[in-house]
Parts: C-alpha cells; structure tokens; sequence
C-alpha cells in the first residue's frame, strides 16, 4: 500500500515537475519589426493574434503561411492562399506547393520584407546549457526496486489468498514481468536515455492487471503477460517509427486500409458478447479489432500543421471517422462508439481551422444523429437504471452489476482484502468492466484511486509536454491518446459505480483482455513521442529533441 | 502551433471531469461505505443471502443471535427467540428495524479503512441494550394478547425492553395468514389511539397555558351531555365535583373535553408537537412511525374528543415512552438506543438530548400529578419497590374491548426507567395493562439494581 503509493507519487511528481524549455530553432527576422525567434517545427506566419509569428498589417492574410523546419539550415514554405500572394527571391509562390528556403532568402508578404536565419553557433551553445539546467527526471532505480518489491509482495498475497489455485504459470508470469521491465530500462538507460516515468507508472498499472487477471483465472494470466510483452514490443517499434514525421505521414494510408479492413472483417466475422458484436476469433486466438483501431485512429486524425490547412487531407479524416463509428454503431458497441465520438470532438476541436470547421461540424452531427438513432432504445435501457441502481427492484435487475461493484468494493474497505481474497469475481466481467470495484475489493480504495491519478497523470502530461512540441502531428497524437485515455476511465470508472450508465469499456492497462493491454501500452507511444525532455522520449532522436 | 497547443487545453477539461467524478464517488464511499458492505449482494459476508459473521447479546451478554457461514444460530430458548426477535431481526429482512438488518455493518466489522477485512471471519459483536430476561417477563404477562410493551433508561437512552406481539419463531415456518402482523414491529412502527393517556399532553398545555388552572372544576354526572346535541362524555362512574388536579387522576372525560375546549385547538396542537408525539424519532438509523392528529378550531365537539386522546389520534408507543422520559427527566427528551456504547467515549460524552419537550416548572407540576394518579388510583401497593409515576389509558376503537394503556417512568437512582405498555383489546388500561408494566420493571429492577 504504502509502497504503491510511493511508486505513483514519485512517478507523478517527476512527470509533472520536469519540463522542457522550449528549443530555439532559428530566427524569424521582420523589416522593421525585429526578430522572432522560432520554438515549434511548424509556424503559421500571419495576422491572426494565434498565429505563431505574427505580423499586424492588413496586407497580411490571417494565416498568410506555414514555415516549416527541413533540417539545420533549411525551411520549407507554403502559401495558405493568402490574398496578396507570398513571394520569395521575387518569385510568387503557388500555393499548391512547398520551397525551400535557404538562410538569407528574401520573403515577401503583403509587401513587408522578411527572411529565416539560423541561430548563431553561440545561441545554440546557449540554448543546450539552457536545457541542460531544466529539471532532470528522477533516476529509475529507486522507482524500479519499489515496483519490483511491489510485485513480490503481490505475489506472496495470491499465493497466500488463493492457496492452492494458484498456477506455476501465474507465479511465472510476474517474474517474467519484472525481468523485463529491469531490461527495459536497463537497455535504454545504457543507450543514454532518461525518463521512464512514464513506462514506470505503466509498469505498475500491470502488475495490478496481473493480480487481478491471476485473481479471477490463474490460467489466463500467462496469455495476459504476452500481450502485454507484444505491446511493450509495439510501443517500442511506434516510439522508433513516430521519430521520421514524413515517413509517418506515408504510412498513413496503409493505416487507414488496415483499419477499414479489420472492421469490416469484425462485422463479418465478428462473434457477440454481452451485446456488442466486437470480438472475432483467429484459430484459438480472440481479439477485439476495435482496440487496435483504436490505435489507428489516432494517427490518423493527427496531421502536420500543412495538413491541417489541407482540404482533402480533413475530408478524409472525417469520412474515415464515420465509416468506424458506422461500424461500431453496426456491431452494437455503444462504449466503443462514445470514445471514437469523444475522441472524433476533441482531435476536430484541435484541427478545426477557418474552413475545416464546417466539415468537422457536419460529421459531427452526423455521427450524432447515427449514434441516436442505432443506440436510442439500448441507451434508453442503461439510462433508465442509471442513478437508481440502489432501488429495490433494479439492484437486482439492471443495477446488478454496480450494486454488487460498490458493496463488494467498499468492503475491500480504503487498503483492500489482500490479491486474490475477493467475491466480486464472481460476478460477470468483474474482471473488466467492473475491474474499478475488483481493484477497490482486493487493493482498496486507495489503490483504486490512484490509478485513476495514474491515467489523469499521464494526460496531464501529454498536455504539457506540448508546450515544446515541434509537430502538431505530435501534438494531436498526444491529445487524442490521452483522449482515448481518459474517456476509457471515464466511462470503465464511472460506469461501474453508477455515476454514468454502465457501458462496458476496459480501464487502460488495467482490465483484464488482451488486446487491451497491447493497445493500451502501444498507446503509450505517442505520449512518448511528445515527451520533449532532453533524451527522455524513445521517440526522439538522441540530442535532436 | 500555437492555436493547437492552446485549445490542447481542453484535455485539462476531461481530467478535471475524471478527476471530480472520482472525488463524488470518494465522497459517497465516505457516506454510504458501510451501508454498501452491508448489501446482501456482497458475498464477501453473506452466504446464500444471509449474513455469515457477527454475534446479537443482550446486555449482559446473553447471546441472541450468532451468524456464521453455515446460518443462523439464535437462542436456545423458545421465549428469548419469540420475544427478541423484533430486537434482534430475521434472516430475510422482513422485520427492517431488526439488528441484524440495521446493524450489518457493525456486524460483519466494517469499517472505513479496513472495509470487511477479518481475519478470523468471526464479525464483531453487538450488544443490544435489552435485557433479555424483561423480555421474556414482557413477552409471558402480554400473554398471547396483541401488544406492545417498551422500557428504556430516560437518563442514558437505553432501551431495556422492547417486545411486539403477536411474534414468531425464527426457527419455525410462519403461515401466511399472520405474516404482516408478526413482522410488524408494534412498538416502533405502530401509530394507535392513545386514550386517556393522551391526558398528559392535555394536561402539560393547560400547565402551560391556563394560569387560573387552581380555580377550574368541573360538575361530573358520569355522562356529560354537551350542546344541544346528543353528544356524551362518559365517564366510568359519576365523578361528582373534580378540580384539574381530580380530574386527570379520576381520569374524567367531561372535565378534559370542558379543559380542551378552554385551551383551544392551537394550543393543544402546539404542545403535541412540542412533546414529539406528531413527529417519527430518528435512532441508530431506526425511523419510528409519526403520530397524526386533528385539533379543529371550529368544532368544539370534535376537539374535546381530541383532547382526551380519542377521534382521530393515533399516537406512536415509542414517542409516548420519551415523552414520559421527558417528564421525569425535568423537561428534557433522550434520544432512546439499541446499541450499547462501546466506546469510551460515547460513555463520557452520555446520552443524546433529542430537545426540551417541557419546562421544567411544566415537568414537575406534571409528575406530582401523576403519582397522585398512582396514590389516589392505581394504589402504590401494586408496584412493590417502585418509585412509580403514571397514567392509564383505555382507547375505544370500535373493538370488542377497548385497548388497554399503562405509561408512565419511575423515580429510581438505580433504575430510571420510562415505560409503556399497549394491549390491543386488553381491557382497562388500570387494571390489564399496569400489571405487564409492573412485572417488567419489576423484573429489571432484579437484575439491573446492582449492574
Ligand atoms: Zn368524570
């Protein structure tokens, strides 16, 4: 308990205390304006008050144009369509297209003179001492021997709670779990990287999964572990794939084909369960395709600031949205439907610009209307129970689930009965949808809640670790994973104890199922890859970020 | 970039939702915990629906009751099983007021920080504040009548005695055909006419509020026509001259409906709120049933009847039995309990004063009046051993036999006690009822004296 409670607070302290200064990349250098330094990868130039470096006249466009880092010396420029044209070296630009622009260049726009220059060798001398005295993330040691000692008091609890049911395999499990985790950092640490707060706090998060998959089925808990070792593995390919921005951007139409795929391939093949028609088998093999497009669906909504001004690529998002929440909508999975919508808000609010707002708008209402009209007599059924589940005659009906997660938690009382000493596993899907109570039956209220702060920690995080953010694609896949994140919580957390209709949605890293826990650490890649401390993301190239 | 970081913000927004959501449920965690470890539905501590840990005793320590895994166990004894099981409760619920339903929480050993953690799987024990053997005293004088009969402490709240009639074994199946009564806890959920007794509440307004009270008397014929009608208040002989003092002691019904309609409505409806009778009383999560009553202000036939505890009163035993507390507490009403403190402090701390029910100068010229009652009618002589304050009532209600009441406290260092007795179709409340109160108290007396 106490234990825990030091993990996560360390954890959470380091995550949210340390912060990077935002680099300086080059200068903007205006007539008679001064100079501007530049901190993103990705500048709108123009008169907007938003605009990243802004010049007030009226000849320059709102959004006149977007300047974006090449490498060291080199930028590349696009015209927004702007009235009065950009020119360089005298040259009108085609707004179809991007130039380089090399140190020194002359730009024109709405007849204000204005070039790039990069930073003196002295500036960037200063710039990494500047870094260099940012707060460091705390070393992982201490942090890994609590989660270790963790795990081996976890161990020692459901060998003690369960006695003989217990499996070799399960016991092996944690052991397996904790070497890797040991290596992970181990290798990383000796490739110079910093920052495993994050992986930490994951870590940690499945442990507790472990303890509540061996809980429920000892024999499960090895498959559980596998997954999870397949996500650590994806997150890992993600963090190195995320690190070379056009060759993301390439892979995005593959991604978008694999997607649609796989959805439809679900509602073909797809085979229901409590309801929702979300799970297809392969062989022996069961996998919840949406968890994994999940996944998708984050890099597909995310965009380059170029992009964001580009028609096509918004229409496209858009259309891609509906088609999945068509599909979700088909396969009766109602939880899944209201992250993808969640999701689909706040990514459209970050993208929404002059003219993509329409057609964001327009799909969301849409998919509004679609969602209405497929769940209305299903939500109509939840909602009816929902903040009534203690009347006598739902608790045992339609409240039977959150009356037995609230009275099986609060005995597990604020420290829990011990791993593997609950009864609320007897009560279906406890072990995922209801895995809130499971946690507070077993590991107490406490525990519970802090996992909570695990999940508002790690987007706390992605939020500000933007600040520095050289790529909107960075960005928007930070906020639209934390997104994902949170309304998960949200809708697991809330769900199971009455204070929203019960939706049954797994709890990130926590509930129970495979194709959770490795969508919920590949997940974790792209918080990684806006983690702009100095060497702290895998997703960053050392001593570029 | 800058427009995308700052509407990134509205992550911050979702946090604080998850965040505030989580705070609502810790906060009802808070409130409710005990009462959610307590469902039924946790099979942590209830096997096949009934409650597997945790032991009933009475105050001395006589178990009622001891759950465990493999059922119910209650008392070996076929009278402490009939006449507790109101106190202590049945495996289904049916009785809600019942220990085991009210006091699960306390049972299985909840609490806030360990939930139901418990190594031994035993429970803890709760000690009733009944005494299981003046229930039985109670249970044998109400002798197969309906009924119910209460004592409690009026100095620590204590309730030493509380039977309802007709009961059940729990260990026996139950017919169908009495179900709904031998559930029903007469004591704290039944509302009934109070009769003559109800006079004490008469008499505490016209303390309160006739100063000329000395001068009043009152020519009883022994039927007591009044206006033009047919109308008669009957007595049980002919009182011939009686003064205020006479009147509650001969318990006249001519003298009382003359003294209510001199009070008026208002008045006596202020002091029947002002002595808890129209309200239900709130303890260890008990909710008793609230009397109701009628006091027109433009019908002085109606409102005699009223004032001398007919019509359309109904009064709870439970709130008669503190306000009796109240009197002979100089004014001050204790809130009654089922549970025996535990904790040292509770001991320090006392007994919970629910309010003032009376003045004090009320209180005292009220209980003079009530052993005159026991001097001049009841004769002291029947209650051995007994400082004894009282008033008997008998309730017409359309029955065979009128229904018998005996309330009343005794004076007693050792043992101040509040009582009242109720038998449904018993007769004269002097004669049917006094005796069940004087055997229970007497009975607590013997062990109780010397605690
Ligand atoms: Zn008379």
């Amino acid at each position: 308990m106490v234990l825990a409670a030091y993990i996560l607070l360390i954890a959470i302290v380091s995550l949210l205390t340390t912060r990077a200064t935002p680099e300086i990349w080059g200068y903007y250098l205006v007539e008679d304006g001064g100079s501007f330094p530049i901190t993103h990868w990705e500048n709108v130039i123009g008169r907007s008050k938003s605009a990243d470096l802004n010049i007030p006249l009226v000849t320059v466009s709102n959004n006149q144009a977007i300047l974006s880092r090449y490498d060291d010396d080199h930028w590349l420029l696009k015209d927004l369509e702007s009235e009065n044209g950009t020119f360089v070296n005298g040259q009108q630009l085609d707004s179809d297209k991007r130039y380089l622009i090399e140190p020194g260049d002359e730009i024109v726009m709405g007849g204000v003179y204005s070039t790039v220059t990069p930073p003196s060798v002295e500036e960037s001398m200063n710039n990494e001492v500047m870094r260099r005295m940012d707060k460091e993330p705390v070393a992982p040691w201490k942090i890994l021997l609590a989660i270790t000692i963790f795990q081996a008091m976890t161990v020692v609890q459901l060998v003690l709670g369960m006695g003989e049911k217990i499996t070799a395999g399960a016991v092996a499990s944690f052991i397996v779990l904790a070497v890797v985790m040991w290596a992970y950092v181990t290798f990383f640490k000796s490739m110079g990287r910093k920052g495993f707060e994050m992986e930490m706090i994951a870590f940690f998060m499945s442990t507790i999964n472990l303890a509540v998959t061996t809980s429920f089925d000892p024999s499960s808990t090895f498959k559980e572990l596998v997954a999870l070792l397949l996500g650590v593995a994806l997150m890992i390919f993600m963090c190195v794939y995320l690190r070379d921005l056009e060759r993301t951007k390439k892979v995005r139409p593959i991604l978008i084909g694999l997607s649609v795929m796989a959805l439809l391939i679900n509602l073909i093949f797809g085979r229901a369960e409590f309801g929702a028609t979300n799970w297809i088998s392969i062989g022996s093999l069961q996998m919840q395709p949406s968890e994994i497009v999940k996944l998708a669906f984050v890099a597909i909504g995310a965009g380059t600031l170029e992009e964001l001004y580009d028609k096509r690529n918004t229409v496209m998002y858009a259309l891609f949205s509906l088609y999945c929440l068509a599909c979700l909508a088909l396969m009766n999975d109602f939880g899944t439907a209201l992250i993808f919508f969640g999701t689909y808000l706040v990514v459209s609010f970050l993208r929404s610009g002059d003219f993509s707002r329409m057609i964001l708008t327009a799909v969301a209402a849409g998919a509004m209307g679609l969602m209405v009209l497929k769940f209305k007599s299903h939500v109509a059924e939840r909602f009816a129970s929902w903040g009534h589940v203690w009347d006598p005659e739902i608790m045992d009906a339609g409240g039977y689930q959150q009356t037995r997660t609230m009275s099986m938690g609060a005995g597990g009382g604020l420290l829990g009965l011990g791993a593997g000493n609950g009864s609320l596993k007897g009560v279906v899907a406890s072990n995922t949808d209801l895995v809130f109570g499971f946690v507070m039956e077993e590991w107490g209220l406490i525990i519970a809640v802090l996992l909570v702060m695990c999940i508002i920690t790690l987007s706390l995080f992605a939020v500000m670790s933007i600040v520095a953010g050289r790529s909107t694609f960075y960005t928007i896949c930070a906020c639209g994973a934390a997104t994902i994140f949170l309304i998960q919580t949200m809708l697991n957390v809330f769900g199971s104890i009455d204070l929203f209709p019960l939706t049954g949605v797994t709890f990130p890293f926590v509930s129970t199922g495979g194709t959770s826990m490795l969508s919920s650490w590949a997940m974790l890649a792209y918080f990684k890859a806006s983690d702009m401390r100095r060497d702290a993301s895998l997703a960053v190239r050392r001593g570029e970020g | 970039m800058r427009k995308q970081e700052r509407r990134a913000l509205i992550c911050l927004l979702l946090a604080f939702v998850l965040f505030a959501g989580t705070g609502v449920f810790t906060y009802r965690y808070f409130k409710d915990g005990a009462k959610w470890a307590g469902f039924y539905g946790n099979t942590q501590i209830f096997t096949d629906g009934s409650i597997n840990r945790g032991t009933v005793t009475d105050r001395h320590d006589e178990l009622l009751l001891h759950c465990s895994p493999d059922g119910l166990e209650y008392s070996d004894d076929w009278t402490t099983r009939v006449s507790t099981i109101h106190a202590v409760g049945d495996l289904n619920g049916n009785i809600s007021s019942g220990a085991i339903n009210m006091f699960a929480s306390q049972l299985i050993g909840y609490d806030i920080v360990n939930g139901t953690y418990d190594t031994s799987a035993n429970g803890k024990t709760i000690q009733l504040t009944i005494d299981a053997e003046a229930n039985r005293t109670a249970y044998n004088a109400l002798n197969g009548r309906t009924g119910a009969v209460g004592v409690y402490n009026w100095q620590t709240g204590e309730i030493v005695c509380m039977v309802s009639t007709p009961s059940f074994d729990p260990y026996e199946g139950v017919s169908e055909d009495n179900e709904e009564s031998i559930y029903f806890n007469n004591f704290l959920s039944g509302a009934m006419t109070p009769g003559s007794t109800f006079k004490l509440v008469t008499a505490a307004s016209v303390i309160d509020n006739l100063a000329d009270r000395d001068e009043f008397s009152f020519e009883c014929d022994g039927v007591n026509q009044y206006g033009d009608s047919d109308t008669e208040f009957r007595c049980v002989y002919e009182h011939g001259e009686v003064d205020f003092r006479e009147a509650l002691a001969v318990s006249c019904n001519g003298a009382f409906g003359k003294l209510s309609r001199e009070l008026g409505g208002k008045a006596l409806k202020k002091t029947t709120d002002q002595v808890g009778l129209s309200k239900s009383l709130e303890f260890d999560g008990i909710e008793t049933a609230a009397g109701s009553f009628k006091f027109p202000t433009d019908d002085d036939v109606r409102l005699s009847w009223a004032g001398i505890g007919q019509a359309q009163d109904l009064v709870n035993p439970c709130a008669m039995m503190v306000y009796m507390g109240a009197i002979a507490n100089g004014g001050e009403a204790i809130e009654p309990t089922l549970i025996k403190s535990t904790s040292f402090i509770d001991e320090i701390r006392g007994a919970k004063t629910i309010g003032r029910y009376l003045d004090e100068s009320t209180a005292a010229e009220l209980k003079d009046m009530m052993k005159n009652n026991v001097v001049e009618n009841y004769g002291e002589e029947n209650f051995p051993g007994m400082d004894i304050y009282a008033k008997s009532g008998s309730a017409e209600t359309g029955g065979d036999d009128s229904d018998a009441w005996f309330v009343g406290f005794t004076n007693d260092e050792e043992a101040p006690y509040a009582f009242v007795v109720w038998i449904k179709e018993g007769g004269a409340g002097a004669s049917d009822a006094a005796p069940v109160a004087g055997q229970v108290i007497q009975s607590l007396q013997n062990s109780n004296y010397y605690e």
